[in-house]
């Protein structure tokens, strides 16, 4: 009774739903809790306020058990608990245990008396006194997107007027001015200008990535040209190197490598495609928008040429580049991670913007609600990454050719007029066939055929009743055409399972041939393996039960095979990956040596007769027939060679497809794969307004869309973040120094105008990366020296205000390089595929190629890149780590690398007899350290070259080795 | 006494350390977000959160999936059910949430009971048997993913896919090291596949606390050491003389430059590395054991010797100081060693390889007191299904298994948690790997929720946001 009337006391509530808190109304006197505190609450209390109640925190799913309204709200997946209706309990559906995404509690399922307890008290109302205020729903507040967008990195930049300064000789460009004005501000002076010999140092490895010669640097000491320090800017930023070296830079964003890794690590055997473009984009100064719009959609794109194809092609390899696990057997989770990893990579990497924090709830700290991640993710959803598979594989697509190779279409024509050839050829092939088909009786004769007899039949025959079955055959009649009672087929199910065997208990042991029955016909399956177990082993083969048999139309030759007596020998077939249904009628075993009377009683070939000449026609239509088939076959084996031939010839690149139908995702809540929210409308950031609203149409995945919005003037972070990363890498420090994060948790710009002012010059100059980077190295900010300024030190101690050059340490590829071109080792060949390893396993790292051409591995480093903090290619890395460790120490010390280079060196060093210890000295420091020795170095070198104990030779790689060591060779002025 | 390794050192030299770990001397520019975490969770996480049970880690780890039903959780339901038919959901990637019939298959070795505590243990592992007094197994375990990678990398750093740091790596982070001269988180012979290097990587935390691999599977343990750490060309004398040279020349280049902390450093840097040169070498080299020692290893023995070596060289790293060590019976297939799909009467060979070494190393840490703070990690990715595949194998088993834990806190002679009655499920007290994650930092004093590592924007930790620690299981 009590039952009845809270569950319909309940309804009513619900169904009126007046603003009166449930609560209080149910709190009514008429409540019975006996039930509850007797079984419920210590269940609840036993089981789940472990992590479900107040005491315990915010947990995972955001559910709190230990009050009424706690599961009223219920957690992130909505309430848990609807009185009445167990069914469609979230709680019920959890502790039942049946979906692998839901169960609880984690630590193993309630008793049956637990659960059953649970669903009464549901059932019955779930009438609950605990009042408790733990209903606190982490939901966090809703973003305000007006309010967000006051924070500077999502407001438009706008040009700002240079700032006026009391130094008005210093500076050469208004950038100078920003950065002067500051230091005036703080009665701050700039340091004064480096030295020409520092300088050309400097320009070398920050545009190009490796030293100048002793030769290069005289002449642009002494070269008193005013234009001097342009000429050699232009001539580095014209140098190939400057792809090599800065294209190096992008990769480390791009999160580059030649390998899956994680737990099948796959081998991306054409990602160096996408490394040379990004080196060519660098060198042609593609513009940055079009640059990210390639990446981005390059598949998309219209083109001119095929050279513009292939290029759009492999920049949208961006997308698959990836560290994917491809071998995760859960499909729908690894998709959701490949788009997850995709968001995240665009996110950081073209907005400065952790969009990946949203997967699983708003971005705690940026105004990017979890609907946000959602509208991209339904962008890249719709955007085909994988081939499924056991192990997954990324998509690689043709790319169209472009030179006119001789030999490529020499090959194609030869191939096409082969084609034609074996088509013409199978053509009369099929025209023979008929022919002998009509003119060769045994069709007529097969038709009015009946059943045959066992005891008629020579030999030994098995017939399907006496045939050994797994799996269940069914008899049929259906075609009159067969041995005995009738046959057996397996009805075209449960394939590989079924086979039938037919044991023959043979009185003599000697040569037999078997002969198979069946009648064909089309439906049937074309390859049945049939195992053939003989004296001398076994014979596997297949048969085609759609081609009628040859004796009679219904016994096939197997073959001839030696039997021992009794019943050792058999013939098995099975219906393994069978294409139709397979039949099993009976299995003649005939002595090749027949009692003459039988042979008479029984002719084999019941062929009706016919005349001579027709007989010889025949004869001849079934040779011609054979020769041809020969024909066909060795023209077929040439095709295929020549076709794989052809092969070699095409290139692939990767790259990604449109799904064939796009659509907007669900939102996933917690990010968990199975956990289906409502469907969010494709789109953008919606904290980034544009004027025109960016329209996804139906048929699109939204990629093309998205390019546009990322490279939109009306996007405030797309701009600020290259130029920003390009000022990092100028200054060794951005001028918002978390490169990768434009958001509430990164940093403040140290100079918001200048940046501001920078990124809409740039965007005004058609993005042009390469005249922003002659811009600012050709300004007196980056030409400043490195300087101690006690005064500055204590007011500024991170030189946030550019009052000094910053020292660098060199990179690992520019140590790597500067060592091998002083040796004399460097190659320097550019492009081109350079890793062809089948396993990252042991692989040696050998090459003498610049260092951005050395494979990036994701399960194997080079020595010397692990130590000198190479970025994890894993992950997007706008600002490497430069850390100081014994490793690196070690590997100085005691690597065969540095002491290879340092060998090499010095045998280059001796090979000129003439010179002396001194002259020597100097070209080694010029080589090493781009200077003379100081009076200092030259008296501790001396002491240690008058040691004749080892040869000179031996002292030389030794002073190289130390100077390759020593501090001046690593940190750069 | 507060913190277990405070009174050893000064609080500064501490804090140094802390920030650093393995010879690192500075770290001048952390990765951009974590400059300020770095500062904030290394120096919150100056001491460990609450009173520590352990003060390092020894992992062995049995890659490929050793069989539980056929070791360690003993089922005589599945004794009495062999042969018979058993249905369950697939959940591999072909038959995904399918019905399938399969058939149950009886352990191949004899399960016998043990000790005090009457634990029953297989034939494949009597020496680890005459220990279990001393064990404390988790019958419940199970786990992310099927296939060996993504499982494999769940296990070491709690994530199938997403690139995260390696457990050893938040530990090192966590606690630093106690010793200057050594790598905190040293992995001998790791496996090059299945995740490879990122099974021991830092990921997003700073390089210092990235794991150091001594040689590879496939290599002899006898040759597995630390990179560079000999110079093949120079004797001692010489390479003092040369280092004599470089650093006079440093301090006459640092002579001609602003002061600058880091230039200092790398001057340290080659001291440091002197040392590390004569201290590292001084802890592998295993001829100062005695004969009885290595025997008990089976050392010298053909078929053990080598994991012997590893199991030796774990005890003298966890003794030298080093925060985790890492020991893997593994190689660098798709299908690593223990993976028996076809064949499992092989499971005795790498039991025989690999028995008797750990078994030594678990008396030679109770014999040295070292097994009171040392906890001892045993386990597989995976355990194995208790129904055939093929005539002789049997498949992966995420939903249920088992490993073993001993010392450093954890209840002698106990067992936790358990399977369904043929072993497939867990049911009872399960223990899914994150749960095993955030026990073993509670045990080195770490609190799971609190060691967090901001990173693009996020604040990271090992066990996500999943995890509880099992204090059942604690002495």
């Amino acid at each position: 009774m009590k039952i009845t009337f809270h569950f319909l006391f309940l309804l009513t509530l619900s169904a009126l739903a007046f603003g009166v808190d449930h609560c209080v109304a149910a709190e009514g006197p008429a409540k019975d809790y006996t039930f509850f505190e007797k079984k419920i609450r210590p269940l609840l209390v036993k089981h789940c306020y472990e992590c479900h109640s107040a005491s315990a925190g915010e947990n995972e799913g955001g559910l709190y058990l230990d009050s009424r309204q706690g599961w009223k709200t219920g957690g992130d997946s909505g309430p848990s608990i609807v009185p009445g209706k167990p069914k469609q309990s979230l709680l019920i559906k959890a502790i039942g245990y049946k979906d692998p995404d839901l169960q609880m509690p984690p630590d193993g399922k309630l008793s049956a008396v637990e659960i059953k307890a649970l669903k009464k008290w549901i059932i019955g109302g779930a009438s609950d006194p605990r009042k408790g205020k733990s209903a606190k729903h982490n939901k966090s507040p809703k973003i305000d997107l007006v309010k967000a967008r006051q924070f500077w990195s999502f407001q438009k930049p706008k040009k700002h007027k240079a700032p006026k300064v009391a130094n008005t000789k210093w500076a050469k460009d208004d950038l100078d001015r920003f950065i002067l004005a500051r230091l005036e501000a703080k009665g701050l002076q700039p340091a004064p200008q480096v030295s020409r010999e520092k300088l050309i140092r400097r320009l070398y490895f920050d545009l190009i990535g490796l030293p100048p010669t002793r030769k290069q640097i005289a002449f642009f000491v002494n070269n008193k040209h005013p234009l001097a320090v342009e000429r050699l800017v232009d001539r580095l930023l014209a140098s190939k190197q400057f792809g090599e070296r800065w294209g190096r830079h992008w990769l480390d964003v791009a999160r580059f490598a030649e390998t899956s890794g994680g737990g099948r690590s796959l081998i991306f055997k054409n990602a160096w495609r996408y490394r040379d473009y990004v080196i060519d984009a660098f060198n042609n100064d593609k513009p940055y928008n079009e640059f990210v719009q390639q990446q981005i959609c390059g598949d998309l794109l219209p083109f001119n040429s095929p050279e513009q194809r292939r290029e759009q092609i492999i920049a949208s390899g961006f997308l698959s580049l990836g560290p994917t696990n491809y071998e995760l057997q859960d499909k729908e989770t690894l998709r959701v991670e490949v788009v997850d990893e995709q968001i995240d990579t665009i996110g950081r990497t073209f907005l400065g913007m952790t969009i990946g924090c949203a997967r699983c709830h708003d971005h705690k700290f940026d105004p990017i609600p979890t609907k946000d991640y959602y509208a991209l993710a339904g962008i890249l959803g719709s955007t085909k990454s994988l081939v499924r598979g056991n192990v997954s594989k990324f998509i690689e697509r043709q790319l169209p050719r472009i030179k006119n190779n001789v030999e490529y279409d020499k090959l194609v024509q030869s191939t096409d007029a082969l084609k034609k050839q074996v088509q013409e050829h199978k053509q009369r092939k099929l025209q023979l066939a008929q022919i002998i088909k009509k003119r060769s009786p045994n069709i007529a004769v097969a038709k009015k055929d009946k059943p045959r007899a066992v005891a008629q039949l020579p030999g030994v025959v098995v017939d399907d009743v006496h045939s050994e079955r797994k799996g269940t055959w069914y008899h049929s009649t259906f075609s009159p055409n067969h041995v005995g009672k009738g046959y057996l087929h397996d009805k075209k199910e449960k394939l590989g399972s079924k086979s039938i065997t037919f044991r023959p208990n043979l009185t003599k042991a000697g040569q037999y041939e078997v002969f198979i029955a069946y009648n064909a016909a089309p439906s049937r399956a074309s390859k049945v393996p049939v195992t053939i177990l003989h004296a001398q082993g076994e014979k596997k083969l297949y048969l085609n039960q759609r081609r009628p048999p040859q004796n009679d139309q219904l016994f096939y030759s197997l073959g001839q095979y030696r039997f021992d007596k009794g019943t050792k020998g058999s013939v098995t077939l099975s219906n393994k990956a069978a294409d139709g249904y397979v039949i099993a009628d009976a299995v003649q075993f005939l002595p090749i040596e027949l009692p003459k009377k039988i042979k008479k009683k029984q002719p084999l070939n019941r062929t009706i007769k016919l005349s001579t000449a027709a007989k010889k026609q025949l004869s001849q239509t079934r040779t011609e027939l054979a020769k041809l088939s020969n024909k066909i076959k060795q023209l077929e084996k040439v095709l295929k060679k020549q076709q794989s031939r052809l092969k070699g010839f095409t290139e692939k690149a990767m790259s990604v497809q449109e799904e064939t139908k796009p659509s907007d995702w669900h939102l996933l809540i917690r990010g968990v794969v199975r956990n289906r929210g409502p469907l969010v409308p494709r789109g953008f950031l919606s904290v980034v307004e544009t004027t025109n609203q960016i329209k996804i149409p139906k048929n699109e995945s939204g990629r093309r869309q998205l390019a546009t919005w990322l490279t939109s003037r009306e996007n405030p972070l797309p701009s600020r973040v290259i130029v920003n990363r390009l000022w990092h890498h100028l200054f060794g420090k951005g001028l918002v120094p978390t490169t990768d994060n434009f958001g509430a948790t990164g940093q403040q710009p140290s100079h918001p105008k200048l940046l501001d002012t920078l990124a809409v010059d740039f965007m005004n100059d058609h993005w042009s990366m390469k005249r922003l980077i002659r811009r600012i190295v050709l300004s007196k900010s980056y030409q400043m020296s490195v300087i101690d300024n006690s005064r500055a030190k204590l007011l500024d101690p991170q030189n946030h205000l550019i009052w000094s050059r910053n020292r660098r340490r060199l990179e690992a590829e520019v140590i790597r390089d500067s060592m091998l071109l002083i040796s004399g080792q460097l190659d320097q060949t550019a492009g081109g595929s350079t890793y062809r390893g089948k396993s990252e396993y042991g692989y040696q790292f050998n090459s003498r190629r610049r260092s951005v051409y050395v494979p990036v591995l994701r399960n194997a480093r080079h020595d010397l890149f692990s130590v000198f903090d190479f970025p994890n290619p894993n992950l997007v890395v706008g600002h490497r780590t430069t850390s100081v460790v014994s490793t690196q120490a070690l590997y100085f010390m005691n690597s065969p690398f540095v002491q290879q280079q340092s060998n090499q060196a010095a045998k280059e060093l001796l090979k000129n007899n003439n010179q002396s210890n001194q002259a020597r000295l100097v070209r080694v420091y010029f080589e090493v350290l781009g200077r003379k020795p100081s009076s200092v170095e030259k008296k501790i070198i001396a002491e240690y070259l008058s040691d004749q104990s080892i040869s000179a030779e031996q002292r030389w790689t030794q002073i190289y080795h130390v100077l390759f060591a020593s501090i001046d060779f690593r940190y750069v002025n | 006494m507060e913190n277990f390794y405070q009174p050893a050192t000064s609080r500064r030299s501490m804090l140094q350390q802390l920030a650093c770990g393995f010879g690192s001397v500075a770290l001048a520019g952390l990765c951009q977000d974590s400059m300020q975490a770095a500062k904030q969770s290394t120096l919150n996480i100056k001491k460990t959160h609450h009173q520590p049970r352990a003060k390092r880690i020894i992992f062995i780890f049995m890659q490929g999936g050793p069989s539980h039903v056929d070791s360690f959780d003993y089922k005589p339901k599945l004794v009495a059910g062999d042969g018979k038919s058993y249905e369950t959901v697939g959940v591999r990637s072909g038959d995904f949430g399918k019905l399938k019939k399969l058939m149950l298959v009886k352990p191949l070795w004899k399960f016998r009971q043990y000790g005090k505590s009457g634990h029953w243990v297989s034939d494949l592992f009597p020496h680890i048997a005459k220990h279990v007094d001393d064990l404390c197994f988790l019958h419940g375990l199970h786990t992310n993913g099927v296939a060996h990678g993504p499982t494999t990398l769940f296990m070491h750093t709690g994530a199938t896919n997403l690139i995260r740091p390696s457990v050893g790596a938040w530990v090192n982070y966590g606690l630093g090291s106690e010793n200057n001269n050594l790598p905190g988180f040293i992995t001998i012979c790791p496996s090059a596949a299945n995740g490879g290097p990122r099974n021991y990587s830092n990921a997003f935390l700073p390089e210092a606390y990235q794991g150091t691999a001594l040689g590879e599977a496939g290599l002899p343990a006898v040759k597995a050491t630390i990179r560079h750490i000999r110079n093949q060309k120079l004797n001692a004398k010489q390479q003092r003389r040369q280092l004599d040279l470089l650093q006079k020349i440093n301090q006459a280049q640092m002579a001609q430059t602003e002061k600058n902390q880091t230039l200092e450093s790398v001057i340290q840097s080659f001291e440091l590395a002197y040392r590390m040169q004569a201290a590292a070498p001084k802890v592998m080299n295993l001829a100062n054991e005695s004969k009885a020692t290595l025997k008990s290893y089976g050392i010298g023995e053909k078929s053990t010797n080598d994991f012997g070596r590893q199991c030796l060289m774990a005890r003298r790293f966890s003794e030298a100081g080093v925060r985790y060590v890492q020991i893997t019976y593994g190689d660098n297939g798709s299908n690593p060693k223990w993976d028996q799909h076809s064949n499992m009467p092989k499971h005795a060979d790498h039991a025989k390889a690999t028995d008797k070494p750990v078994a030594g190393l678990l008396a030679d840490l109770k014999a040295r007191g070292l097994l009171e703070d040392t906890l001892v990690w045993w386990g597989g990715e995976f355990g194995r299904t208790p129904f055939g595949q093929g005539k002789t194998g049997r498949d992966h088993n995420p939903l249920g298994f088992t490993m073993f834990l001993a010392g450093g806190g954890t209840k002698p002679g106990f067992s936790y948690g358990e399977t369904d009655e043929i072993g497939h499920k867990a049911i009872m007290n399960k223990v899914h790997m994150h749960d095993l994650h955030a026990t073993l930092l509670h045990l080195m004093g770490i609190d799971h929720k609190k060691l967090t590592y901001r990173f693009a924007g996020r604040d990271f930790r090992l066990t996500d946001v999943h995890g509880r620690v099992i204090r059942d299981i604690m002495a």
